[in-house]
């Protein structure tokens, strides 16, 4: 598999050391995120995110399915993860590679683990029919930082989407097109953040949001899953040197902030969104008298 | 043989339970202990260190084998990385593993398995973390020591050694990485045949092969004829049939062709079953030995050779060296 | 052992008898399997591991030599069928178990010296006989007797062991209690972590955590966690010694 090349030995120096003198590269505070950016598309649920130089795509889909048969008053929540050659050559198709596991075990853990969707909303006949949700998470470029940024988008997509309405009567489904009704949002009962901190030096340094280069110089990572209440959704600090105890909760406090932060950009983003297609909601789009585009 | 079923063996009783106060039993002032009493040389002390143990603070020693200065410590502190005992060597403290991987030193009678063949040179198992390398030019050709290396014997390097063969070699160098280069230019050394091979492991654990005056030797058994023994310090060891070799008369140009004959052959000679018998009790004893925990050299195997003899005439003759027979056999021979 | 009368509370024992802060039994061997280079086979309660290790050596399939300076190492979990309470066949290709071991394999190659062994690999196969609880802990405790056993030079144990806490994220109540080493049982209810530290000094190697928890709480869970670990690396270093002296004793 060809991997990353790991930068030389030069490079990784003036990086440790320039952090040392508490200097980022890119002249960012240790704890700063680089510009965050997200947009949304024409469909309900497909939002874009930009770390830096990092992309990540998320479109959300829902089809009607059966449920599972040990799990008759829930719906179905999936989400799949791909590491394309789009996003670096490092990534091979068709291949899971260790990266890939990992991220998507991590959504698997913020996001289902934990409850952010409430999977009961999704059921619309017990056992008979329910929502599948999917949501395909797809990195377009890789500069560092795709935990974040693959969870910022996931939830932001989440909370986005709209799922068409549906009305029973007895055994009859019906299923309204998303002109024929109005279609719904999605329950979230809370919207988790991916926080990383990179360490170098054994805790000494610890940073937000590394670029790529700043994650093949550094120790390790942890990472915290975290939400607007304080509440910790996932810790996982897999192996790397050790570091404090303390340090850990440190992380989660800095973490905490950096949640809120980011909530607030995804709350706004959607307001603009919001109004932007808010156009006097389905009857002022279904009268007649449409503004005609002007030729 | 019967097969016996043990009773389950009752539950450990609870370990004691340790708390905040005696965290530290382990601390450092037992182990402060005798570094200056400890003899200098081959003699260890009883005391087993655990990885990540101070073994001493005090700045007159040097770090060895199986020691680190941990970066945030007092400069001085000397920790240990294995768990196994102190040797002293002047000034210089190493830890020596109760048991580990064989790690190659140049002078090292090895056996070993040819794993792969390459254009000018072999690789061989010789149970070390890497695979230690024989070189076209450090065997005995056929037809005299001073020949020259052709091209054709680049060719026909498969009718020397071929893969899974088995050898014994002296270790002759080693590389930057640690791995061992091997030769076999004496005429103890080379291809084994007529016999059977058997692992124990490496060096350490108080069992295993370890380095002795004599590792081949030549036994002569009750009715077998004689038979070879080869320790490996590498924890490989071969039994064979003890074949004379025909030297009459022999000039120096002689010896070497008469060696060369049968040196890169295959084939086993005829053996008879007693003689396979013998190899076999050999094979029984030096297992017992490796379970008991006793070392494996000449002078024990010697011993349980006898023993299990011995135990033959007084309890009648059973074929299979282990269980009750085997601890009876490793008493005789830590008795006497 | 005698009741401490002063904190005993019906009430705050534990569904198997336990304490807050106690461990459940113990129990490690080592050198278990001839064949291997270390092994050993490790029990916490009813959690129960057999471990073994490879090398370090030269892998010997065929390919480029490996021409990394350090060794690599490897780790295979395989879950026996029968070691759950519903037979169930996890794949080797099971996410959480690639997960990890992943978290194994880099939790050790920070603290052994692999740069001591270029070019080869060190094999930790972990079989997991019987699960309740403490899974990934109990892992890494195994892993970390057999790389003794077979004399693979490391700074320092790794002890791992699991805290919980007894109020569920839904609950608010602030009187919650840490407890120490949950079993199977208390893992399904409860939310816990799993931490693994190296020495004495509060040096936290692995920390994941899959639920969901208020931050305040995080905190007490963090230090009853490391006072555990402190216990497991005393219990280990008491296996370790115990074996070194039948060894020497022996000769």
């Amino acid at each position: 598999m060809p991997r990353e090349a790991d930068p030389s030995n030069n490079e990784r120096e003036f990086v440790l050391s320039a952090l040392r003198e508490n200097v980022r590269l890119d002249g960012r505070a240790f704890d700063q995120f680089r510009d965050v950016d997200l947009a949304f598309g024409e469909e309900y649920g497909a939002a874009d995110v930009r770390i830096g130089k990092t992309r990540v795509m998320v479109k959300i889909s829902a089809e009607v399915v059966t449920p599972y048969a040990d799990r008759k008053f829930d719906g179905i929540f999936t989400i799949s993860t791909e590491l394309s050659p789009i996003a670096s050559p490092a990534f091979e198709v068709g291949r899971q590679d260790q990266t890939e596991i990992l991220l998507s075990r991590l959504l698997e853990k913020t996001i289902r683990r934990s409850g952010a969707l409430d999977t009961e909303s999704l059921c619309i006949i017990a056992g008979q029919k329910c929502f599948h949700i999917r949501a395909d998470v797809h990195v377009l470029d890789y500069d560092g930082n795709i935990a974040d940024a693959s969870c910022l988008a996931l939830v932001a997509a989440l909370m986005h989407f709209r799922r068409p309405d549906v009305e029973v009567h007895g055994e009859d489904v019906t299923v309204f097109g998303l002109r024929e009704r109005e279609p719904i949002k999605l329950q979230m009962q809370h919207q988790p953040f991916c926080i990383t901190t990179s360490y170098f030096d054994g805790g000494e340094v610890m940073l937000h949001d590394a670029s790529l280069l700043e994650e093949q110089c550094r120790e390790g990572e942890v990472i915290i899953s975290i939400n607007r209440f304080g509440e910790v959704c996932q810790i996982s600090k897999y192996g790397g040197p050790p570091i404090d105890g303390l340090s850990i909760l440190t992380c989660t406090n800095m973490a905490l902030e950096k949640a809120k932060m980011l909530d607030k950009v995804v709350k706004a983003k959607l307001e603009e969104d919001e109004k932007k297609r808010d156009k006097g909601g389905l009857m002022a789009e279904l009268r007649a008298d449409n503004e005609r585009e002007q030729g | 043989m019967a097969i016996t079923i043990l009773a389950p063996a009752p539950a450990e009783a609870p370990r004691r339970t340790y708390h905040e106060t005696d965290l530290d039993t382990y601390g450092e002032d037992e182990d402060e202990m005798e570094i200056d009493d400890l003899p200098s040389g081959h003699r260890r002390s009883t005391q087993v260190i655990t990885p990540g143990q101070i073994v001493t603070d005090d700045p007159q020693w040097m770090r060895g084998h199986g020691t680190f200065a941990a970066s945030d410590d007092a400069s001085s502190a000397i920790r240990s990385t294995l768990a196994g005992t102190l040797q002293k060597t002047n000034k210089l403290l190493s830890v020596v593993p109760l048991r580990a991987r064989y790690t190659p030193e140049i002078g090292d009678l090895v056996i070993g398995r040819i794993v792969e063949v390459q254009s000018r040179r072999w690789k061989v198992d010789v149970a070390a973390p890497l695979l230690a390398n024989l070189l076209l030019s450090s065997i005995n050709l056929p037809g005299g020591a001073l020949r020259r290396r052709t091209s054709v014997d680049e060719l026909n390097i498969r009718s020397f050694f071929g893969e899974g063969e088995l050898l014994v070699a002296e270790v002759q160098s080693l590389f930057q990485d640690g791995s061992a280069s091997l030769h076999t230019r004496s005429l103890k050394y080379g291809k084994l045949r007529n016999g059977h091979f058997m692992a124990v492991s490496g060096m350490g654990g108080g069992a295993g092969v370890v380095r002795s005056k004599r590792q081949i030797f030549t036994l002569q058994t009750a009715r077998g004829g004689e038979v070879d023994v080869i320790l490996g310090v590498n924890g490989y060891i071969w039994i064979a049939k003890h074949v004379e070799e025909k030297r009459e008369e022999v000039g120096l140009n002689r010896l070497e062709e008469t060696a060369s004959q049968s040196m890169y052959s295959s084939q086993n000679d005829e053996i008879s079953s007693e003689t396979r018998r013998e190899i076999a009790r050999l094979a029984g004893c030096i297992r017992v030995l490796a379970e008991g925990s006793v070392k494996v050299e000449e002078d024990n195997l010697r011993r349980a050779y006898e023993a299990s003899l011995e135990l033959d005439e007084i309890e009648g003759e059973v074929r299979y060296l282990g269980g009750e027979r085997g601890r009876n056999i490793v008493d005789m021979v830590l008795g006497g | 052992m005698p009741l401490d009368s002063s904190t005993y509370a019906l009430a705050h024992l534990r569904v198997d008898g336990r304490r807050w802060k106690e461990l459940r039994r113990i129990h490690g061997q080592m050198s278990t399997q001839a064949a291997a280079d270390g092994s050993s086979y490790f029990e916490m309660g009813n959690t129960k591991i057999i471990c073994t290790v490879l090398g370090p050596r030269q892998p010997t399939k065929s390919g480029g030599r490996d021409q990394s300076r350090e060794a690599i190492i490897e780790v295979e979990i395989g879950v026996a069928g029968f070691s759950g309470m519903d037979r169930k066949k996890r794949s080797r290709n099971d996410k959480r178990t690639q997960e990890m071991q992943y978290t194994i394999s880099s939790a050790f190659a920070s603290t052994v010296f692999t740069s001591q062994y270029p070019h080869s690999t060190i094999t930790i196969v972990l079989h997991v006989l019987s699960q309740d609880g403490a899974l990934l802990a109990a892992c890494i405790n195994a892993a970390t007797l057999a790389l003794i056993d077979a004399g693979v030079p490391m700074q320092d144990y790794i002890a791992a062991c699991t805290t919980g806490s007894t109020a569920s994220y839904a609950s608010n109540d602030e009187d919650a209690d840490p407890l120490l080493d949950l079993n199977g049982m208390e893992e399904l209810e409860l939310p816990f972590l799993t931490m693994g530290t190296s020495g004495g000094e509060d040096k936290v190697n692995v920390l994941v955590m899959e639920t969901r928890i208020q931050m305040p709480r995080l905190e007490a869970m963090v230090s009853v966690g490391l006072d555990g670990c402190k216990q497991v690396r005393n219990i280990l270093d008491g296996i370790v010694r115990e074996h070194g002296k039948k060894l020497l004793s022996s000769r």
